[in-house]
């Protein structure tokens, strides 16, 4: 289970470990369950604890931020690691999607 | 020269297999972070395509092969699936036959920026090879 967190018109989820095919379907269920609640209008996902991703996480990235556009929402990424940040900038996602709490120090 | 060859199904948990597999046969040559996660992703989104593509429901073997000279390495992943009609189609940055799966489409893009070499051969019916290749730079052979 992800961990998540609600602040009024907030949803910060937590992602761990490492985001492939296997792990993203997953990833993707969960949060999409709790963006149900359509109050919600900023989604942060919180990458501190990702030790690997690769194209399917940059998928299950771009799945959310539609769901957030659809409702006028936006989508937050925060403190990624640096493999995850270098992914994140190769697949154009840092023109789309806003950056908080850039990490130069991660799993390097 | 030291090989190693593993087959393994094609299912999604041997997604993270494989790269264990290719992280713990590197280290003997002492890659850098970021060369290993390089080569880390790149057999990560070969075997990914496997998985997805190569077999449907009915599922199949996929096997991956490397071999070390000095300090180049060469890998390659293949399948015995459906194989691939169209391979440049295939290899087109954004092209995807799952867009509604949250497939991106750049995971041949991908295997290209972090390996120095990439090749694809695939026979309709028969099954797809990737081969990659890089040379890695500091630490001791």
């Amino acid at each position: 289970m992800l961990n998540m967190r609600r602040e009024g018109a907030k949803l910060t989820a937590y992602l761990t470990g490492e985001i492939d095919h296997c792990r993203a379907a997953d990833m993707r269920a969960q949060i999409e369950d709790a963006l149900g609640d359509k109050a919600i209008r900023t989604l942060t996902l919180d990458f501190a604890d990702v030790t690997f991703m690769d194209s399917s996480g940059v998928g299950m990235i771009i799945g959310r931020y539609k769901t957030m556009k659809a409702r006028g929402g936006e989508v937050i990424a925060a403190n990624m690691t640096q493999p995850v940040q270098r992914l994140f900038r190769m697949a154009g996602l840092h023109r789309i999607i806003q950056i908080e709490g850039e990490r130069q120090d991660a799993h390097e | 020269m030291n090989k190693m060859e593993i087959i393994f199904e094609a299912r999604a948990e041997n997604e993270a297999f494989a790269r264990m597999v290719i992280s713990a046969y590197l280290v003997r040559l002492n890659p850098t972070v970021s060369e290993l996660s390089e080569v880390r992703t790149a057999v990560s989104e070969a075997v990914t395509n496997a998985v997805v593509h190569a077999y449907g429901e009915a599922g199949g073997a996929v096997r991956m092969r490397t071999h070390t000279d000095g300090r180049r390495v060469e890998i390659e992943i293949s399948d015995e699936g459906r194989g691939i009609e169209d391979v440049a189609q295939a290899m087109q940055p954004f092209f995807t036959t799952q867009p509604d799966s949250e497939r991106t489409g750049i995971g041949f893009a991908l295997m290209q920026s972090f390996m120095d070499d990439v090749r694809v051969d695939s026979v309709v019916g028969g099954g797809t090879r990737v081969t990659m290749r890089k040379t890695l730079g500091g630490g001791d052979a």
